[in-house]
């Protein structure tokens, strides 16, 4: 193992502690400090849901923002990974970057999750219904599907060579897809009513909670990424020796 | 009752329980996948450890 | 032709084919294969009059009132979307057997070729279904009702989605006649992949349908949309294919 590899190893334990620390501050200063709404208490425009009028009147369920966004935002983040491993173990066919793209799109499946259950959560609330066929919702639930194909692709290819080419051209089709599908679902004019938001900048008392949480789970999913390539890195290793112990056996 | 008090009540209490499923859910699902991650490291790890020694002896002997 | 031509190419031994014959012998070859067997045709086409046997069933219940050309476009693709999933599993099996696919890869073409080929094959054997189909669906769901001017613009978002369909499957198929369980597996990397070309073709196809009088408005961004997606995922299909066919 390279020199560089174990400094990084021994950044992930650190790493992970001060994201839990920073994410758990920015959890207790969201619900002590920053104001519920934007500016003075003032109803914010009412927006057309479903073909409902709901108005967000000081709901509490807002606060869910503040860990939604910055993990939906890393999800993105850490699919961008994935293509980039991806394209680098096309062009070096060198398996430590198989092993680093797959560690990648198990971090996007572990955050596309938690923005899944947040997301759910808060449109139960807010728009009374588990489940509601609106772009944002699809285009997250298509790419959480991507993400699992990812998985089940990885599984039914034995040849280890094919499958991480497979798994890299995959995971290059589904970064470029992720924008393209966000930018068709929202351009995309539909013949039903859709929401209508105009998301004017975030007062300070609401951005540092919000910039202290993608700090945070930036770090966590840094120490885990970290992690988990060591445990992959090593459970290649036990493969091969046991290879050699039956050779020694005879 | 106070009525302004109701008024917040009813906007805070209804939301109340999806808020707290929600930042459940996140961290249960963070959590369960730091206590994977690392029982299949240290569960690599072991192995590790044991293949090395096993082939330690084995070419001793021979 | 001069005479000093003509001397010129016979004494030349040995031409190295052109890119474009290599692609035109490998669709022929594909072409051919299917007019003689009209095996995908023939199981696509039935697959297609089953679905829409299905959606009638289906549909049955609902009320007169039900307004179905809000609907049609979307059950269209759905049509759309099954057959090619069939359509696009079979077009790579029978270049396992035998190793037809080896045969092809030892020739010193450029593999991008094959994706070509390939593509303008299922391309093709899809539309021939939806000659078929698009009737059909007529006859079975929209005679009767009182049509719009604007009904033929449906089939520009059609033949868009057809493209899209046909480049992003035949990578997709590729990748997956390699692989346990290709069936359902195609159907797992296909369905999410072409979610954003669907949702802009079901749109521009139903405002043709429905013949709304903001038709233009909504119409032309989608229709465009959808070509910007043909565009880049072909290309970047087109670009990872050569990885993929020689794994």
């Amino acid at each position: 193992m390279s020199n560089k590899t174990s400094k990084l190893d021994a950044l992930a334990l650190p790493f992970l502690i001060i994201g839990g620390v920073l994410i758990i501050f920015a959890f207790v200063f969201n619900f002590t400090v920053t104001p519920m709404a934007l500016g003075d208490i003032e109803v914010p425009e009412p927006a057309m849901i479903g073909g409902k009028i709901v108005t967000t009147t000081l709901l509490l369920s807002q606060k869910i923002f503040f860990y939604h966004m910055p993990v939906a935002v890393i999800s993105m983040v850490a699919l961008a990974f994935t293509a980039a491993y991806g394209i680098m173990f096309l062009r070096t066919r060198n398996t430590k970057y198989d092993i680093r793209a797959q560690t990648a799109t198990e971090m996007s499946l572990v955050f596309v999750s938690m923005t899944m259950v947040s997301g759910v959560a808060w449109t139960r609330h807010d728009w009374g219904a588990w489940w509601v066929w609106e772009p944002r919702l699809i285009t997250y639930l298509i790419l959480m599907l991507m993400v699992i194909a990812y998985f089940i692709l990885r599984t039914a290819v034995s040849d280890p060579e094919r499958r991480a080419t497979y798994s890299s051209v995959f995971g290059i089709i589904v970064a470029v897809n992720a924008p393209i599908s966000f930018m068709i679902t929202r351009l995309v004019p539909s013949t039903h009513p859709v929401v209508f938001r105009s998301d004017s900048g975030l007062p300070p008392l609401m951005l540092i909670p919000l910039l202290l949480t993608i700090l945070g789970f930036s770090l966590i999913a840094f120490a885990l990424f970290r992690q988990r390539v060591r445990a992959r890195q090593m459970e290649e290793q036990v493969e091969s020796l046991k290879l050699r112990l039956d050779d020694l056996r005879g | 009752m106070d009525p302004i008090l109701e008024v917040i009540y009813s906007t805070v209490l209804s939301s109340a329980p999806y808020l707290i499923a929600a930042y459940a859910l996140m961290w249960a699902v963070m959590l369960i996948y730091i206590i994977y991650s690392n029982r299949s490291l240290s569960n690599t790890e072991k192995q590790l450890s044991a293949l090395e020694e096993a082939i330690t002896q084995l070419e001793s002997k021979a | 032709m001069s005479k000093k031509n003509d001397a010129q190419q016979m004494s030349a031994t040995y031409k190295k084919p052109s890119t474009f014959q290599h692609y035109k012998i490998l669709l022929g070859k594909d072409l051919r294969r299917e007019f003689r067997t009209r095996e995908m045709l023939t199981s696509m086409g039935i697959y297609t009059v089953l679905v829409l046997v299905i959606f009638g069933i289906a549909l049955m219940q609902a009320p007169e009132k039900v307004d179905i050309l809000q609907m049609a476009g979307g059950l269209f693709w759905a049509i759309i979307v099954f057959t090619s999933l069939l359509g696009l599993n079979r077009s790579f099996s029978y270049e396992k057997e035998d190793g037809a696919l080896e045969g092809i890869l030892l020739v010193p073409l450029d593999r991008s070729v094959i994706f070509l080929s390939k593509l303008t094959a299922n391309l093709l054997f899809l539309l021939i279904v939806e000659i078929i189909a698009v009737p059909l669906f007529y006859i079975f769901f929209l005679s009767g009702l009182p049509m719009h001017p604007t009904l033929p613009w449906a089939l520009l978002p059609l033949l868009v989605g057809t493209i899209g369909i046909a480049g992003v499957g035949t990578l997709l198929a590729t990748i997956t006649i390699n692989t346990r369980g290709k069936d359902v597996l195609l159907a797992l990397l296909f369905v999410p992949l072409i979610v954003p070309l669907l949702y802009a073709c079901v749109s521009a196809t139903t405002l043709a349908i429905t013949g709304s009088p903001t038709l233009m408005d909504a119409y032309v961004p989608a229709l465009a949309l959808a070509i910007g997606y043909d565009v880049i995922m072909i290309l970047v299909s087109w670009v990872l294919y050569d990885f993929v066919v020689s794994a």
